[in-house]
């Protein structure tokens, strides 16, 4: 197709720039600063879209590279550019933040001047994260996030545990990050440089690359989260607003499994082989020990937020196989977990703007008011659990297929999650949509009205998209992921 | 000889200190006469004598960037001025000038009438101006001494305070002890090298591979050792800073800006001139000391800063971290090390006045004080959301978040620490300043998030000056990211020039 020139960097810049003209909308007018952001991010979604179309499907190299900026005097020129791996992510991002904006349409009752900011912030941020191909500034956009992400979960939270929530947030995932810093800069004293081009032609030492990775892995395993640092996920979801649920699970967690994806594995590639059996382990614990504690939970939110960390373990397996299946399988679980988990999130926030609780016990019964909104959380329920015809089954079983190259304990382990996923996907589905219900007031029970409809409407076709013909989204990585195990070979 | 030409151009190039001391005589005997005559009815000068002092230091400004000669040493190889003795000259009159900006309000509301203030800031400028600029042990003493009295007198400026009296008293004597351990450190080196110069100790000391007396070596080592400890005493790093959480909450408020922001830059570039110069081939010893410090005061007081409840408390701690972190950088020994201490200095004073102009504007709009407690500070983002969020963000900056100026300054600095494969000073101050980042989130959390605390306090309308000062600092600690070359490039050109 053709070529948009300067793409990426138009994707970054047209939300700051709806940004400045969102300041000046003045308070009076909260429909006019909600419908602007809402198009500026629809049309930013649709020039990604672009990039899609015109993608080279045949090269492992960058694309779309243009110069971001460039530090005089000094040899440190930042690049932008996609590649298989990162595109989809991008795709994603700039799928998700009009679905936020969407969502948070009614629910947010005051400053949203300041919350569409900060979404629109947080969309050009990620970009920014999975575009850039220089380490230092991944890191800079990284932790830049952090700032609009911990003010979205503590002004707009939705209860008192909030203000810890985001505290958590912060300060576990600023724990990790110091660290990967610190090994930044030393890579920068050593090599010269920290585009990531130039990187992936030098290898370091054998020990070396080891104390990089644990320094790099305390930083990614904070953020995707791996079990036992995984703490701040279920507070900071359940606390979160509906929207600030979604782009935490749709997409923050997606940083941690890229950053491994670009960071970890090409960089450090005799050091991820030695630290494999530790991430399977961590990994294996981490889907089981979740699973389990789901079936504990009182909260929605909470019982989601668990199956996100369980369903990253699956996604750390399948990164650290090092088989094209394997990790194209977990490339394919990130984006299929975003979008369902997302949608999950969005089913839940639905009955919260109207029942104002997210207690399991509640509800009961939704059935028979809420027939439409039944289905759709059935349907997002089904593709959490992993039923076949939807993105998650594609995934996960590409995922288990590359493990049981590696090893089949870790297969074993793993593929009982989907057994634990399915019990308490159902037992949730069921103790809320079934039963008898307890009629309080109608007007809560007021099914999904046509904003939400459409917020999940495109949810749903993409899952079942992706999980009917998924090879229309691989064929994009084929070719990266090969580049990718070829170099850890 | 005629007299006068062996000093020709001795004067020329010391017009700034000379221009500030002849002012301060003159403003002296203005103040004096002016607020005593009942001719004028006894007005009270002292904003009017902050302004004129504010001039002053505008005009000493222009006067030492327009240095006529760029680099000498004068009067009998006393003082030395070259472009790093220029750079940080400038630098510490601008600051000084924007701490006393700030502080034109503190005194209209305190009804501060005794001028002396403002001619107390212009000594101790004056002080800090020749420090800079010291070449030898004994001009090293004298303008320590000359800067330190005027503090000490600062510090107890509010007479009416027993605080202030208190914090005074404290900062006297252990600025007293700290001088005279500085006198002895001094006076164990000339013995044992027989000069005061720093250029011929420099040459002494660099001759040699190794001093063959052990005795001589050992008592240079000893000389060193007690400048250096003396030195980090004035700069309140940790483990000599019990001075400096008391002497910063009694001090009055402005003073407390200026403590934390001019002196520290005067004396680090002290210490640039002492250790990268004259004692730089007894690198092994002195590096171990700065490490040293610098790893208990990054420890030290970002733990201690944790259990505080009162503002000023709060930035002394901060005060002591910070130092911390530039210690790393002169431990360095590199040139790297050194422009990156440069750059971090620069923004680590217009991050700290940046917030004490945001402490010294917010009144009560009834009492007219000043916040103390952090609790004050509860609810400001509901009740001015602008002030709430300029202050979270010189408090991000001051955490070390990208993309804002101090995430920047710490990274240089441990990107400094890296090459000169100081790793475990790395990791400890990396994860210093997470602990760090708690309780300037603490203050964030208290401004912004709903608490169960329906506490808020109204504020009087900041006033103009206070509200500049905080406007710009916050806007070139937000621009840093994209214009930090003209900077960078200017403190490498200069840092090359200092070592030998």
């Amino acid at each position: 197709m053709f070529q948009f020139p300067s793409i990426l960097l138009s994707l970054i810049t047209l939300p700051l720039l709806a940004i400045l003209v969102i300041l000046m909308i003045p308070e009076t007018r909260p429909n006019l600063v909600k419908t602007f952001s809402l198009w500026t991010s629809i049309i930013v979604f649709i020039i990604s879209l672009f990039l899609w179309l015109s993608f080279d499907l045949s090269t492992p190299k960058y694309q779309f590279v243009e110069p971001f900026f460039s530090v005089p005097y000094s040899n440190m020129n930042v690049f932008i550019g996609v590649d298989g791996i990162s595109l989809f992510f991008v795709i994603l991002t700039t799928f998700l933040i009009p679905l936020c904006l969407l969502a948070s349409w009614d629910s947010i009752k005051f400053s949203i001047k300041e919350y569409n900011i900060a979404f629109l912030l947080m969309g050009s941020l990620l970009i920014c994260v999975f575009t850039v191909l220089d380490v230092l500034f991944f890191y800079i956009f990284f932790e830049a996030i952090l700032i609009p992400m911990f003010l979205v979960i503590g002004i707009w939270g939705s209860r008192e545990r909030k203000i810890r929530a985001s505290l958590q947030f912060f300060i576990y995932t600023l724990v990790g990050s110091v660290l990967m810093l610190l090994a930044i800069l030393t890579m920068y004293a050593q090599t010269g440089t920290t585009d990531i081009q130039v990187l992936q032609t030098i290898s370091f030492s054998q020990e070396l690359q080891i104390v990089f990775w644990l320094a790099f892995f305390a930083s990614f395993a904070v953020k995707v989260p791996m079990v036992p640092v995984h703490l701040w996920l279920p507070e900071a979801h359940s606390e979160a607003a509906t929207a600030g649920s979604v782009i935490l699970a749709g997409i923050l967690l997606k940083m941690g499994g890229y950053g491994f994806l670009r960071f970890s594995i090409p960089l450090f590639p005799d050091a991820s082989i030695y630290f494999t059996p530790l991430v399977y382990t961590l990994s294996a614990i981490a889907v089981i020990y979740t699973s389990l504690t789901t079936l504990r939970q009182v909260d929605m939110k909470r019982l989601i937020a668990y199956s996100s960390v369980a369903h990253m373990g699956f996604v750390t397996i399948g990164m650290f196989t090092m088989n094209i299946q394997g990790i194209e399988g977990s490339i394919f679980l990130m984006l299929s977990h975003g979008i369902v988990s997302s949608a999950l999130f969005l089913c839940v926030g639905v009955i919260y703007d109207r029942h104002k609780t997210r207690i399991i016990n509640y509800y009961s019964g939704l059935t028979v008011a809420m027939p439409i909104y039944s289905i759709i959380f059935l349907f997002f329920i089904l593709a959490n659990m992993g039923l076949p015809g939807t993105s998650s089954f594609v995934s996960e079983f590409m995922v288990l297929a590359a493990t049981f190259k590696s090893n089949i304990f870790i297969t074993v382990l793993a593929a009982t999650g989907g057994v634990w996923g399915a019990a308490y996907s159902l037992w949730l589905y069921n103790r809320t949509a079934f039963g008898n219900i307890r009629l309080t007031y109608i007007s809560n029970f007021q099914d999904v009205d046509r904003r939400e409809f459409f917020v999940f409407l495109p949810c749903i076709i993409l899952v079942l998209l992706m999980g009917i013909y998924p090879e229309v989204f691989l064929n994009i990585m084929h070719v990266s992921v090969q580049n990718l195990v070829e170099q850890v070979q | 000889m005629n007299f006068f030409n062996f000093f020709e151009n001795d004067f020329l190039v010391i017009f700034p200190e000379l221009f500030i001391a002849t002012v301060i005589v003159f403003l002296l005997s203005y103040g004096v006469i002016f607020s005593t005559s009942e001719h004028y009815k006894n007005p009270a000068l002292a904003v009017n004598l902050s302004w004129l002092t504010f001039f002053t230091l505008g005009i000493a400004f222009l006067l030492s960037i327009n240095n006529s000669l760029s680099s000498m040493v004068i009067f009998n190889n006393l003082l030395i001025i070259d472009p790093f003795t220029t750079l940080i000259k400038a630098f510490i009159l601008l600051s000084s000038m924007v701490c006393i900006l700030i502080s034109i309000n503190y005194l209209n509301y305190q009804k501060i009438n005794t001028f002396e203030y403002s001619l107390l800031i212009l000594l101790s400028v004056l002080g800090m101006l020749c420090l800079v600029s010291t070449y030898d042990l004994l001009s090293l003493y004298l303008s320590v001494e000359l800067m330190s009295l005027s503090f000490y007198i600062l510090a107890a400026y509010k007479r009416n305070s027993e605080f202030s009296g208190e914090a005074g008293l404290k900062y006297f004597i252990l600025g007293a002890f700290s001088s005279g351990l500085l006198l002895f450190g001094s006076s164990i080196l000339y013995g044992f090298t027989g000069m005061t110069n720093f250029e011929d100790i420099a040459k002494l000391l660099s001759g040699l591979g190794s001093i063959s007396d052990p005795i001589s070596y050992n008592g240079i080592v000893i000389g060193i050792l007690f400048v250096s400890i003396a030195l980090l005493f004035k700069v309140a790093a940790a483990p000599f800073h019990m001075w400096s959480p008391d002497v910063y909450e009694g001090s009055p408020t402005p003073v407390t800006a200026f403590f934390s922001s001019v002196p520290k830059v005067a004396l680090l570039a002290l210490f640039v001139r002492l250790f990268f110069y004259t004692f730089y081939n007894f690198i092994p010893i002195w590096q171990d000391l700065l490490l040293i410090s610098a790893m208990i005061s990054m420890v030290w007081g970002s733990i201690a800063a944790l259990s505080q409840k009162r503002i000023k408390r709060l930035m002394a701690y901060s005060g002591i971290v910070n130092i911390g972190y530039m210690l790393i950088g002169i431990a360095s020994g590199t040139t790297i090390g050194l422009t990156h201490l440069l750059v971090y200095l620069f923004i680590y004073v217009i991050m700290t006045i940046g917030f004490f102009s945001f402490i010294l504007g917010t009144q009560n709009h009834k009492t007219k004080a000043l916040n103390v407690y952090l609790l004050d500070l509860t609810n400001l983002g509901k009740t001015n959301v602008v002030l709430g969020l300029t202050v979270s963000l010189i408090l991000f900056s001051m955490i070390g978040l990208p993309p804002l100026a101090g995430f920047f300054g710490k990274m240089y600095l441990f990107f400094a620490a890296m090459n000169s494969k100081l790793y475990a000073v790395g990791i400890l101050g990396v994860l210093s300043s997470v602990v760090a980042a708690f309780y300037y989130i603490r203050l964030i959390k208290l401004m912004f998030f709903e608490m169960s605390s329906k506490k808020y306090t109204l504020y009087k309308q900041m006033d103009q000056l206070n509200a500049y000062v905080l406007s710009i600092s916050l806007f070139l600690l937000i621009i840093f990211m994209g214009s930090s070359e003209v900077l960078l490039m200017s403190c490498r050109r200069i840092s090359l020039l200092v070592s030998l």
